[in-house]
């Protein structure tokens, strides 16, 4: 393989998730460059610059290039959005100044806005100039990721080319990438997929059963897909490896935040400390009151939702069971 | 006028275009077998159904011919004949420019009106075409709005394709007059070939649109062949006009869906003059063309009600198609102010960016972009590429659906319709749309309180037109509720058959119901109407979202 056909991936984001995509990119041979800002404590910047002292420097690794510049991103063609949706907006308005019709901008941010319930690629078309846009979805984890362990990923966009460049990017021996072209499909079921892992771990928590948890989850996909249809996303998009797939991961996933989130709930825990207790910053959280709005507004029953507002609320756990079979 | 406009050299190009067109269809057919047969499928099915004439006998026996042949016909003879086809078909596509005839047909509408309204002036006018009814007459009959002065900067430095919304057969003409008035550069335009048979229209249609397009065809050839044709023509900097809903809106309501195959062809055509190295940008105008009255309402209305979706795709018996009909369409016309109100959008290129006069291309954030980047590849090199560009064009339609919605200029018969029907619905409630519009002449509604609910509807839309979401013009904005259902009474009666609504002691009789859901159905896609006309797979549009009474009452100093 020559240097030209080795496929360049820019990555904002120096978080876990960040971190965890510039591996996968790494172990498929793919140069990244990676932006991570500075000031960020226990970032990558932080721990590359503590591994520099280590005799196993990652520094080492010529094919990985830290950086605080967004330019030094944007000269790779494939742009990878890695950060929090809280900061989306401001991220890609900064990224943006270096953006052009010819990037193809794919993001793995969970979750939706809770004004508008816009998508954040519905974000990077008002924030930058690309067009050609995707995102990531799926039941694979940081954790995954960086140890290699096998596992799958779902990439949607409409743009062949951004499928095909997403996969070139990050499928390897231990990392199977799906494509699908239902973009906004696979975004809002990667988002709902978070409320309703709250479900699960609250569930798991507080005693279900196999019988009720799988009743649960087939109720609460059934739900979400119905959502996704009044949204204008295609239902079976919810059925498949980014809704479904994803949702039946959470069960075995136990350190994912929002099933942490749920457990802590489910132990009467309050709200504010559950947050804590889940360490990462729970995008579901402001949906879920908002989701069983949009149910309201378009007429769709969405007695799980509904249920996991009121958990949310400070709701007993019997809420939730006596919520799902009354509906 | 423009006399520089690339359509003024249309007939000296005209054979240059066409073999283009033929050549890059032949090449680009990979199987002329399949080609070739679907086109025979087609043609014999459709002739098989038509009234024949002894033209239509032999074209008939023609394509029979050929279906049996093709199986056994060697691959050379094969492309010979799909040759001779493309040729037949661009060559009719392809339409006549005279611009000794535009100069005189741009200027038709008042002479035509003229004609209809007393037939013996064309005798004079064919004798001295001097003697031309001055545009001025219609002035304050027809308003075009819009950032008219930076799209005739821009359509010195880019190609338009022109995309307003479609209600009417009357729509090319009064959109091609509103291009004349605002001295923007005449368009080419695909006309129904039924346009051109229909005895009233063909008389402007001639020499007017540049290319025909005979929509019961429905062969992939003949497609291939119109779709190139309008490429080559952007491509060459022809200034175009599209309707993209496809057809007239039956319902009444502003377009949320489009079709999305010519207006495909701008990026390729883009792209392609690119890889000539001679870049000439493309860009998009959407426009609405708001009537207070609808030439062909009783008919569209109807012919939605009938199939509910199904559609008939031609209809060639309609309102347009009867001189009296169109006559007193143009009286009422003319004889009332801002009937029509033509109204330009924001110019936007083809992957949804804004664009300046100078045609420079700017993301939602104001940066520049060159447009020229979306259609290069990973190298570098700028590409053809048809999936990418639908997925482009998708986007752009959605964009300009939004301008519609944006740049629906409401007029009085809307609101009055709105308002009459909200009673209608209020008279049955929880009924289904068929039992609501049975209702004839069973609600009558005092004046002043459907002067009231008016009054509240226009209120409510003067909000979403500050929010920049909606046009409410001069009239509507500060008139009384009386005053504005009279100018609706006065604009339906005189032109539709029958009573919309009918004056009665205690009130005003709603009548024809269908007419009123046709005229509110303007305001569906807003929220402000019933919507009950949303395109299948989409959520009806739900009211918007207004600042509480409270609040406004506070802003407004306490008002009460």
């Amino acid at each position: 393989m020559t240097d030209r056909q080795v496929p360049s991936v820019g990555i904002v984001g120096g978080g876990p998730w960040g971190r965890a995509l510039a591996t996968a990119a790494r172990r498929t041979g793919a140069e990244v460059v990676l932006h991570s800002r500075r000031d960020q404590p226990g970032g990558l910047g932080a721990q590359l610059r503590s591994s520099e002292r280590s005799p196993q420097a990652s520094t080492a690794d010529p094919g990985l290039h830290v950086t605080t510049d967004y330019a030094e991103v944007a000269k790779a063609r494939l742009v990878v959005i890695a950060v929090p949706s809280s900061v989306a907006r401001s991220v890609l308005r900064a990224l943006g100044d270096h953006l052009g019709g010819q990037h193809l901008v794919v993001h793995g941010v969970r979750g939706l806005g809770v004004e508008g319930l816009e998508t954040v690629s519905d974000l990077v078309r008002e924030e930058t100039p690309a067009r050609r846009l995707g995102a990531l979805g799926g039941p694979v984890q940081a954790g995954e990721l960086i140890e290699g362990r096998p596992s799958a990923m779902v990439i949607g966009s409409r743009f062949p080319e951004v499928i095909t460049a997403a996969t070139r990017a990050f499928q390897g021996p231990s990392l199977r990438v799906y494509g699908t072209n239902d973009l906004r499909g696979l975004e809002w079921a990667s988002a709902l997929v978070g409320c309703l892992s709250i479900g699960v771990g609250y569930a798991e928590e507080a005693g279900a059963g196999p019988g009720l948890l799988a009743a649960l989850i087939s109720r609460g996909v059934d739900e979400a897909a119905r959502l996704m249809a009044a949204a204008g996303c295609e239902e079976r998009t919810m059925l498949g490896l980014g809704g479904y797939g994803d949702l039946l991961a959470s069960i075995a996933l136990e350190d994912r935040p929002e099933v942490v989130l749920g457990k802590a709930l489910a132990r009467k825990v309050p709200l504010d400390q559950a947050i804590t207790m889940a360490k990462l910053r729970v995008e579901a959280i402001p949906l879920i009151p908002r989701i069983v709005r949009f149910a309201e507004e378009h007429r769709v029953d969405a007695n799980t939702f509904g249920a996991l507002s009121e958990i949310l609320a400070g709701g007993r756990p019997q809420a939730m069971l006596d919520r799902m079979f009354t509906g | 006028m423009q006399d520089d406009a690339p359509i003024f050299g249309f007939n000296a190009a005209r054979e240059d275009i066409v073999r283009t067109v033929v050549s890059r269809v032949v090449l680009s057919t990979k199987d002329p077998l399949l080609a070739l047969n679907d086109a025979a499928y087609h043609e014999t099915k459709r002739l098989e159904a038509s009234k024949r004439g002894p033209e239509e006998q032999k074209e008939l026996a023609e394509w029979q011919r050929l279906a049996r042949a093709l199986g056994r016909m060697p691959d050379g003879e094969r492309r010979e004949k799909l040759a001779s086809i493309v040729e037949h078909v661009g060559w009719d596509v392809a339409g006549n420019f005279d611009p000794r005839v535009f100069k005189v047909s741009s200027k038709l509408l008042p002479p035509i009106v003229t004609y209809l309204l007393a037939p013996r002036t064309l005798v004079r006018l064919a004798r001295d075409p001097k003697q031309l009814v001055s545009l001025s007459a219609l002035d304050d009959k027809v308003r075009v709005e819009g950032p008219v002065e930076e799209l005739r900067e821009l359509s010195r430095q880019g190609t338009a394709v022109y995309v307003p919304t479609h209600l009417s057969n009357m729509d090319s003409i009064v959109f091609g007059y509103a291009l004349e008035r605002a001295v923007l550069p005449p368009a080419t335009y695909g006309a129904g070939k039924n346009l051109f048979t229909n005895p009233v229209l063909s008389f402007f249609m001639h020499n007017l649109g540049a290319y025909r397009v005979d929509r019961r065809i429905r062969h992939n050839l003949y497609k291939d062949v119109l779709k190139t044709y309008s490429c080559v023509l952007l491509e060459r900097g022809y200034h175009s006009l599209f309707f993209p809903g496809g057809t007239r809106s039956r319902s009444g309501g502003v377009e949320r869906r489009l079709k999305l195959g010519l207006m495909g062809t701008a990026i390729e055509a883009y792209a392609r003059t690119l890889m000539a190295n001679r870049e000439r940008r493309v860009y998009f105008v959407p426009a609405t063309i708001n009537y207070l009255i609808t030439l062909e309402a009783e008919t569209l209305i109807a012919d939605f009600l009938a199939e509910a979706g199904k559609g008939r795709f031609i209809i060639e018996d309609d309102e347009s198609s009867r001189v009296g009909r169109v006559t007193a369409f143009m009286r009422k016309m003319f004889d009332m102010q801002g009937a029509v109100v033509i109204r330009f959008g924001k110019p936007i290129d083809p992957f949804g960016n804004m664009v300046d006069e100078r045609c420079r291309s700017f993301d939602r954030r104001g940066r520049e972009v060159d447009p020229a980047s979306y259609v290069k590849d990973e190298s570098g090199r700028v590409t053809l590429d048809p999936v990418r560009d639908a997925q482009y064009t998708r986007e752009l339609g959605d964009e300009i659906c939004k301008a519609y919605l944006r740049d629906t200029v409401v007029l009085e018969t809307h609101v009055v319709a709105a308002a009459s029907f909200e009673r209608l619905r209020r008279a049955s409630p929880a009924s289904d749309l068929f039992t609501v519009l049975r209702q004839r002449d069973v609600v009558v509604v005092p004046r002043d309180e459907l002067a009231k609910d008016v009054v509240k509807l226009r209120d409510r839309l003067v909000e979403l037109a500050d929010r920049g979401e909606i046009v409410v013009g001069g009239f509507l904005r500060t008139a009384s509720g009386g005053d504005i259902v009279e100018r609706a009474l006065r604009a339906f009666a005189g032109y539709h058959a029958s009573p919309v609504l009918a004056s009665r002691p205690e009130g005003l009789a709603i009548m024809d119901t269908n007419l009123l859901f046709y005229y509110q159905n303007r305001l569906a896609a807003h929220g402000m109407a019933w919507d009950v006309i949303a395109p299948p797979g989409m959520p009806p549009a739900r009211p918007p979202v207004f600042a509480p009474p409270a609040a406004r009452d506070a802003a407004q100093g306490g008002l009460s």
